[in-house]
């Protein structure tokens, strides 16, 4: 893979075990300028523990790590600064608001340490405190504030000093869903304004999604892949990872691959039809670089919102088309689960069972109906684990 | 409901189920107000040719003498320099085992608890061994292998009462910040780091001032407690005539006794601590800070570097060293030598010391038995009246809990010669003096708060749903005590009864104002011989310290807490 050599934070081959247990193993990252990079995981995939690396919270056994131009890790030559060296700001999930001060001593710690004029502290304090929308809140003590509070106090406490890198470990994990939507929104807002780098430790996907401009998904402390939201979205480059995005996955086994052009004059994109485990054959889009093999066993990845239930209908869709756009299937439905303005429904798929989320409808269970596959949205995955570089630059 | 309660068998359930609890409050409340208003009462009263009058010349005397007031300033010095020692060390204690990768912390965090279990007045008589002026096992140590001079050292100084206390009082203010030094957000640590603060600055602004509220609880018992402690100032300040108010009720209550001055110096020290009591209540019980969250995580363990890890081994070995390795082998070489000159001499080596005092003598072999006697079952009494206490604050009325816990709580902070001297005044003229019983009162009387803490505090962790899902399948309130309520309590019960049997045995304050021929305590026997063989007073100390031990063992092995004191 090439790495941008312009890259403000960069992370390379680290390493990272307690004990056996091997929270990074030989994890690169490389961060834009004034960009912000999300890393998403499941809990215990080592994201936190890189986070902690690069504030200088942990000691890696190996590698290097580069913050703007500054080495401030590298084992190899023995270099290791102090997390206060390091000249950043963080914001973890319990807030770490500071409960034996006020809430303008903590916002005004990172300067009070650094020396600078008690006037000074004041005014820069308010300042901060007033953009985060705490303006009015500067003598109170911090116990007596609440959640959402907290949180934008610990906000203006990492951002206060100016650190060019903002470091958030699940930052907006603790406040609920309504503050959670406002504070993402704000917190973008702000980046463009004080344009700072930042680093957001999350599990939430919608938390990487709307935050992020760059996401690198871990597991089991290596890089699953990286890339752009959209992209990843759109292709999940591994099992995993749509495992871990909550895609439906059905085993299958690649009957026929073949290139096709949706719209002439772009270039082709290949397809495949595969025999799923319960015997049915459907088309779908390759998701990786590598063409699978005739009669490879493969999984067939489907976003839950991206099947449609129908009534059943007596049409047979599309299939005078080469590839087909859309593929029609029997199925069951076994369970509904009223989401509001979506719902949920369990389908039995010749005894697969799917997912799907769309609009409520006056469907329900025991009903025989028509679930409605929309070709290029069926993503053909690779059942084992694909190389960490491959799945890496097949989204890049 | 009604219509059950009124046959004969529910109404006696109900008055039991009422009685008991409702009972031990009323026993807890007379045991503290009969000896209280007794001194009250003695310090108000003068006798003029044979005629009482109702007067304050007790306190007017008191506070126009110098001798009391000086008294007074000693007391406040060891109180304020013990408090200040104990707090700085436990703090760098409970740090080192809570928060470091020192090896064999598990093993630290048992072996800083020992002293808490040891006898004060046994740790100032070892330490005379150790370093009394020109007799010292130390000073003769250094002398003679490294030709130092260590004659400054002077055991029975205010320094030497301060050292010793600190050694004792250490592991409260230990016991106090372990938990939360353990329990912390490291998140609230790492904050401080990340944003700028290097490690000494934030331990001094963020993790200290974050156990300052624990630290200062601990503190104020502490204070009180050892300026109100009476042996180690008998053993190191009352020979070179330095006064404390302990020694000096002690020394009024002797011959040619003045009681009046004695109960007024009592009522002083009872006001003040009640004030102090209210002063915590209102001030330092409530600044609790939120640092354990949910989301939070534990600190992670600080690597320590060499150099740091030979500073705190070297601060272990000084705690441990000083507070219980040291004392034991002076204690050792003294029981095992037939004459004590200063130092050991191989050539007069016995056991006899041991043999006399365990079975020839019959001072010591007495002071054993009642010792025994007076730690079962006094441990036992105070365990039961702890219980209904604990049942009625936490299960019985709400009304007036507060007050009642209050005021139950209040001979915590008592001194155990000032409630020894209202049991005297009490009991002088009945046919309870000079009896075991006296003593044994006085000991529930000052000590059954400690086990009415710490069960109630068990009763915190018990939901009363689980009474009540008993009582609705059917269960009586005994049958629900019995199977439900009593076992749940057990670690509690356990570690109450297993505390207040080392606080018994090696109780002094109270027992040497009510002890008479007879019934003296091992406490008062090594008090009594001090002056007179250092070989029995060591042999006998190192029995008590064995009895003291054993309790130790049993409540690790028992595996009960010991954090509510």
């Amino acid at each position: 893979m090439d790495r941008p050599a312009s890259s403000f934070v960069k992370v390379t081959s680290l390493r990272k075990s307690f004990g056996s247990y091997v929270a990074i193993d030989d994890v690169s990252l490389d961060v834009a300028k004034a960009s912000t990079l999300a890393l998403l995981g499941p809990s215990g995939c080592g994201k936190t523990t890189m986070l902690r690396c690069i504030a200088g919270l942990e000691m890696p056994d190996a590698g290097s790590i580069e913050i703007a131009g500054r080495v401030v890790f590298d084992s190899s030559r023995g270099i290791n600064l102090m997390p206060e060296e390091r000249g950043l700001g963080i914001v973890f999930q319990s807030y770490a608001v500071w409960p034996h001060m006020t809430v303008a001593e903590n916002v005004a710690f990172p300067l009070k340490v650094r020396g600078i004029a008690k006037a000074e502290q004041r005014k820069r304090a308010q300042r901060i405190l007033e953009v985060v929308g705490l303006g009015a809140w500067h003598d109170r003590s911090a116990t007596a504030l609440s959640g959402g509070q907290q949180q934008r106090v610990a906000l203006a406490r990492a951002l206060i000093h100016e650190p060019s890198l903002v470091l958030f470990d699940e930052a907006l994990s603790n406040l609920d869903a309504q503050l959670r939507e406002q504070m993402r929104m704000e917190l973008k807002i702000l980046q463009d304004r004080l344009g700072f780098t930042a680093i957001y430790v999350t599990h939430d996907q919608q938390e990487a999604f709307g935050l992020a401009e760059n996401l690198v998904l871990m597991n089991r402390g290596r890089v699953e892949a990286t890339g752009h939201p959209r992209e990843i979205f759109r292709l999940p480059p591994s099992a995993f990872a749509a495992r871990f995005l909550g895609l439906n996955q059905i085993e299958a086994k690649v009957l026929r691959t073949t290139e096709h052009a949706r719209v002439s004059g772009m270039p082709p994109v290949r397809y495949a039809e595969v025999e799923l485990e319960n015997g049915q054959t459907l088309w779908g889009l390759i998701g990786q670089s590598r063409a699978p093999e005739i009669g490879e066993a493969v999984l067939m990845c489907m976003r839950r919102e991206h099947i449609a239930v129908v009534p059943v209908t007596t049409e047979q869709a599309h299939m005078h088309e080469a590839i087909p756009t859309r593929q029609d299937h029997a199925v069951t439905i076994t369970a509904t689960s009223f989401l509001g303005l979506d719902e949920e429904y369990a389908l039995d798929f010749g005894g697969v069972e799917l997912r799907v989320v769309q609009r409520a409808s006056a469907l329900k269970a025991g009903d025989s109906v028509t679930a409605r596959f929309t070709t290029d949205e069926c993503i053909i995955l690779p059942r084992d684990t694909v190389d960490v570089m491959t799945a890496a630059s097949n989204v890049t | 409901m009604t219509a059950v309660t009124n046959t004969p068998l529910r109404r006696d359930a109900r008055l039991i189920q009422w009685l008991l609890p409702a009972g031990g409050v009323t026993v807890g409340i007379l045991l503290l107000a009969g000896p209280l208003l007794a001194t009250l009462a003695r310090s108000l009263l003068v006798w003029t040719d044979g005629q009482a009058s109702l007067s304050l010349a007790n306190f007017s005397a008191l506070v126009n003498s110098s001798h009391f007031s000086e008294a007074v300033i000693n007391t406040l010095i060891c109180g304020v320099g013990a408090t200040i020692a104990s707090c700085v060390l436990g703090f760098y204690l409970a740090w080192i085992v809570a928060r470091t990768n020192v090896p064999g912390r598990g093993w630290l965090e048992i072996l800083n608890l020992i002293p808490f279990f040891l006898s004060p007045y046994v740790g100032a008589v070892s330490w005379i061994y150790l370093a009394a002026p020109h007799s010292g096992l130390l000073q003769h140590f250094f002398q003679s292998q490294f030709g130092l001079s260590l004659e400054f050292l002077n055991i029975y100084s205010l320094g030497g009462v301060i050292f010793v206390l600190a050694l004792f009082y250490t592991p409260y203010i230990y016991l106090f910040l372990l938990a939360p030094l353990r329990q912390m957000d490291g998140a609230l640590e790492d904050a401080a780091r990340v944003h700028g603060a290097g490690f000494g600055y934030t331990l001094r602004h963020i993790t200290v001032p974050l156990v300052m509220p624990a630290m200062l609880s601990g503190a104020l018992i502490v204070f009180v407690t050892s300026a109100g402690l009476f042996d180690v100032p008998l053993a190191l300040a009352a020979p070179k005539g330095i006064h404390t108010i302990p020694t000096e009720i002690f020394s009024y209550v002797q011959y040619p006794a003045d009681f009046g001055a004695a109960s007024a110096i009592g009522v002083m020290v009872v006001i003040v601590t009640v004030v102090l009591t209210l002063f915590h209540h209102r001030y330092i019980g409530r600044r609790r800070y939120e640092t354990v969250s949910g989301k939070g995580y534990r600190p992670r363990l600080i690597n320590l570097r060499p150099w740091a890890l030979a500073g705190v081994l070297i601060l272990e070995i000084v705690y441990l060293g000083g507070a219980v390795l040291l004392p034991t082998v002076a204690l050792i070489l003294v029981a095992l030598s037939s004459i004590w000159t200063g130092q050991f001499n191989p050539q007069f080596a016995t056991l006899q010391n041991f043999h006399y005092v365990s079975f020839e003598y019959s001072l010591t072999r007495g002071a054993i038995g009642n010792s025994l006697i007076l730690a079962i079952v006094g441990a036992t009494l105070s365990v039961g009246i702890a219980l209904f206490q604990a049942y009625y604050l936490n299960r019985g009325r709400r009304r007036g809990r507060g007050f009642i816990d209050a005021v139950l709580s209040l001979p915590l902070g008592i001194p155990s010669i000032i409630l020894g001297l209202g049991f005297l005044i009490l009991g002088i003229r009945t046919p309870l003096y000079s009896t075991l019983t006296i003593i044994l009162i006085a000991y529930i009387a000052r000590f059954f708060p400690f086990a009415m803490r710490n069960i109630s505090a068990m009763f915190l962790a018990i939901n009363p749903e689980l009474e009540q899902s008993a009582r609705a399948s059917g269960a009586s309130w005994w049958q629900t005590m019995r199977f439900v309520l009593l076992p749940l309590l057990r670690p509690a019960l356990i570690s109450a009864w297993l505390m207040l049997f080392v606080i018994f045995v090696r109780e002094l304050g109270a027992t040497i104002l009510l002890y008479a021929q007879g019934t003296e305590t091992i406490s008062v026997a090594l008090v009594l011989l001090s002056e007179r063989n250092f070989g029995y007073v060591a042999a006998l100390a190192l029995i008590q310290l064995c009895l003291l031990l054993a309790a130790f063992v049993l409540l690790r092995v028992a595996r009960t807490s010991i954090v509510e004191i």
